[in-house]
């Protein structure tokens, strides 16, 4: 028997639309090859269609130990997936069932196979393997009782628990917090290399895969643009689109980008506590942000790091007064911002926020000059509103006639654009951005970054990044502030925090994202 | 679970009062009263009549004397019919429309959920679109059209069923719990293939397709629990509003239900009758809601909390 994962020309539609052509690898036994690429690229559908988890149909030829999948009724195609693979996927909080309990999860996962029904002791080692903590505790519990992590975690357990020889991760860490990336990619290797089990393994994150994948195939638009050893494409690039795609990825070790000078301090908060009341009946509230003080100068680029729920969203929302404080005081070139509700147009003005989902921040039955000419309404006359939102829509770098588009006519990267210019058109001296660049593919979300640098050189605007990934920090930002359970922990220039990080968090975060 | 029942019971104490109160002043503040009939009482009777029923004094203080013997039990007289407590009369009706609610509520329930399992597993094939027009059908048709539909063809025409009144057999229940059922029966189809198809395309669906288990194992196992929510959260005030008697098919059936004496009882003023229909509904409401809360927590377990 021929062992091990040949596909040949394969070539997957969506309805009467080509989405992956003429793709052909080979995954060993025991080997991890991962298919990369920017979103659109077809890495998803080229794992996944073959073994009839997704909306494509497949042509060409993937073989599977002897088995020819494309074409095998899926009767056939569910006992293949039973028997020989393990799949794990890329949303751990929604792939659970949220009625049945882990330790039902994993008897069926044992069972699949035709396995016997394994027994408490098997099912503890199974989350002790994965590394998950209180193992006989979790397998009473249900699903949502468990972090994204933990979830993750049993997923991982749950694919492995029928001993299959291939696995198969669709994107398995992207979905989860910037600190648990690497630890449960490396525990994914680990078990491969242990069990000499094989992976195909998506992801759009080169920079989280190039350590650990050995073989790496890159994709674009359907088709492999390049492929190699992993190393090899991450050091050396052979393709334009790998030379843009590797530039795109931040990376701890790339040479530090020159920033724009500062000028003196415009921003300062000083003490800032939030917090909420507990959900539900009882009494208690959530400290969000704990005693938290910050400057930002003139044309300065601040990053707030940390991993979810640390509170850096919830401090920005404060600062630009789009969320309640407890106490504390903001002050803008020394003359303290008054409360949220308080505060008057032209404190208004100054801080401008761009957020993390821009389909979401832009209400889909505007047209794009009313979304971004909106703050001018009662200011400026309605031809010459039209006018200035052309102007902005050249100033973010799209062309002046997307103004009488619809927002779902957009794509992520030109809709985060339009939310840029609606942002400008209050002309403030400072934005906040949440998260402006987390949802968008890498090569868009560098476009979207670059014209982040463009916007502070030419307006001398001051930005208070807010992002999880300390290595994009480390590209855009002057200085960084890492935050810990609602604190922050340590504020440096970003030379001094990497050549000597202080606080345990920090040191925890840079070694995550080596 | 038994914490969650025990405060769900206590809220429901201040809900009840404020309905009731707000009931009692709600009849009196119409106009008209008991006493008002054809032919005008002599002042005298009248009064006596009043003083009887301590309609002569303060609207607190009626209000305070209607909660005081209520909480002993005790839902008064009815003033209209005479000679018998409202206690009485609910105690005669309720059996009637029990029996009609609570087969029309275990038909609509069995007929409706298969019916929209059926549609979703057949999504966008013509089956499901034939399927949820007839259920469209059914929820936009109201019951005093149905109901004397139902009773023409099957009572008059081919004669297999009664049309009116009840008999020795069962077969009186047929008419007025079909025709009962028929509305509810579409709305259940429609909720209940709405959520089973919104579910299997979670990912949770797709997580058991990827080890291999059967289709039917999987619906069974992984997707009928979730997708019932949105139809355990209608069935809950449609089963009170079921088992509380329907005025329409009881007029148009003959039969001595419930819903007949809240309709009387509103007509003529009778305070008393229409507070304790009122009483009992919200009662059943507050109950029915309260079961459905526990089939939530049952169908998912993260209602459980919060």
């Amino acid at each position: 028997m021929n062992e091990g994962y040949v596909v040949r020309n394969l070539r997957v539609c969506v309805r009467d639309h080509v989405i992956v052509e003429d793709i052909s690898f080979t995954l060993s036994p025991g080997e991890i090859v991962a298919l990369a690429g920017a979103s659109g690229a077809g890495k998803s559908m080229s794992a996944m269609t073959p073994f009839g988890l997704s909306a494509g149909v497949a042509s060409g030829s993937a073989i599977l130990d002897g088995i020819e999948l494309v074409g095998l009724p899926e009767r056939q195609l569910s006992r293949v997936r039973a028997e020989n693979i393990g799949f794990v996927f890329q949303q751990p909080l929604t792939a659970l069932t949220p009625h049945r309990t882990v330790r039902q999860h994993l008897q069926e996962a044992a069972m699949q196979a035709g396995g016997s029904k394994p027994d408490k002791t098997a099912m503890v080692a199974m989350l002790d393997s994965v590394g998950l903590s209180r193992p006989e505790e979790r397998l009473a519990q249900y699903p949502h009782r468990l972090s994204g992590g933990e979830r993750q975690r049993v997923l991982i357990a749950a694919a492995l628990a029928h001993g299959p020889r291939y696995l198969i991760a669709d994107e398995p860490v992207s979905a989860l917090d910037a600190a648990l990336r690497g630890e449960i990619m490396a525990l994914l290797v680990r078990l491969c290399r242990e069990r000499g089990m094989a992976m195909l393994l998506v992801s759009h994150d080169l920079a989280g895969i190039e350590h650990h994948a050995d073989r790496l195939l890159l994709l674009e638009q359907g088709k492999v643009a390049e492929s190699g050893t992993a190393r090899q494409i991450a050091t050396s690039p052979a393709t334009d689109y790998g030379k843009r795609l590797m530039a795109a990825t931040p990376r701890l070790s790339e040479r530090l980008p020159p920033l724009p000078e500062m000028g003196e301090t415009l921003l300062e908060a000083e003490n800032v506590h939030v917090h909420f009341p507990k959900p539900g009946w009882g009494r208690g509230r959530i400290d969000a942000v704990v005693d938290a003080s910050l400057t930002l100068a003139k044309g300065e680029t601040l990053a707030l790091v940390g991993g979810s729920g640390s509170g850096k969203s919830t401090l920005g929302r404060a600062i630009a007064g789009l969320g309640s404080m407890a106490s504390g005081l903001i002050s803008w070139q020394g003359e303290a911002l008054p409360l949220r509700q308080r505060r008057s147009a032209e404190h208004r003005r100054l801080i401008q926020p761009v957020f993390q989902d821009p389909l979401a921040s832009l209400d889909p039955r505007w047209s794009v000059a009313d979304i971004i000419a909106e703050p001018l309404r009662w200011l400026v006359p309605e031809a010459e509103r039209d006018d200035r939102a052309a102007d902005l829509l050249e100033e973010v770098g799209l062309p002046r006639d997307f103004a009488t588009r619809k927002p779902a006519s957009l794509s992520g990267g030109q809709a985060q654009r339009v939310a840029i210019a609606r942002a400008l058109s209050a002309n403030p001296e400072m934005l906040l951005l949440d998260e402006a660049t987390s949802a968008l593919d890498p090569l868009v979300a560098d476009g979207v970054v670059a014209l982040f640098g463009r916007l502070q050189r030419e307006r001398g605007l001051s930005l208070l990044f807010i992002t999880h990934d300390l290595a994009l920090a480390r590209r855009a930002a002057h200085r960084i502030a890492v935050m810990e359970a609602g604190r922050i922990v340590e504020c440096a220039p970003r030379e001094e925090l990497f050549a000597n990080p202080q606080a345990d968090a920090t040191k925890r975060l840079i070694a995550a994202s080596g | 679970m038994g914490r969650l029942i025990a405060r769900r019971l206590l809220t429901a104490i201040p809900t009840l009062l404020a309905i009731i109160v707000l009931s009692f002043i709600l009849m009196r503040v119409a106009p008209g009263g008991p006493f008002d009939g054809e032919r005008p009482l002599a002042p005298e009777v009248r009064a006596a009549l009043e003083a009887t029923y301590g309609l002569d004094k303060s609207l607190p203080e009626q209000v305070w004397m209607y909660l005081g013997r209520l909480a002993q039990g005790d839902f008064g007289p009815s003033m209209v019919y005479r000679d018998f407590t409202v206690s009485g009369l609910i105690a005669e009706a309720l059996p009637v429309s029990l029996l009609i609610g609570g087969c029309a509520l275990v038909l609509a329930s069995a007929l409706g959920i298969s019916a929209g399992l059926w549609a979703a597993l057949r999504a966008g094939k013509w089956q499901d679109e034939a399927l949820m027009l007839g259920a469209t059908l059914l929820t936009a048709l109201p019951t005093f059209v149905t109901g004397p539909l139902l009773a023409l063809i099957f009572g008059l025409w081919l004669g297999w069923l009664p049309v009116s009144g009840q008999n020795e057999g069962w077969n009186w229940l047929v008419l007025p719990v079909v025709a009962l059922a028929l509305p509810v029966t579409g709305a259940v189809a429609k909720l209940a293939r709405a959520g089973l198809a919104g579910e299997l395309g979670a990912d949770h669906i797709r997580a058991a397709r990827a080890r291999g288990i059967a289709p039917l194992t999987i619906l069974r196992r992984h997707a009928l629990r979730p997708a019932l929510v949105p139809v355990a959260s209608y069935l809950g005030p449609a089963a009170a509003a079921l088992l509380t008697g329907a005025v329409v098919i009881e007029t148009v059936f003959g039969l001595p239900g419930l819903g007949r004496y809240f309709v009387q009882g509103a007509l003529n003023r009778d305070y008393p009758l229409v507070l304790g229909v009122v009483t009992l509904y919200a009662a059943l409401i507050i109950l029915f809601n309260l079961f459905a809360d526990l089939i939530y927590g049952w169908l998912d377990p993260r209602m459980r909390e919060g």
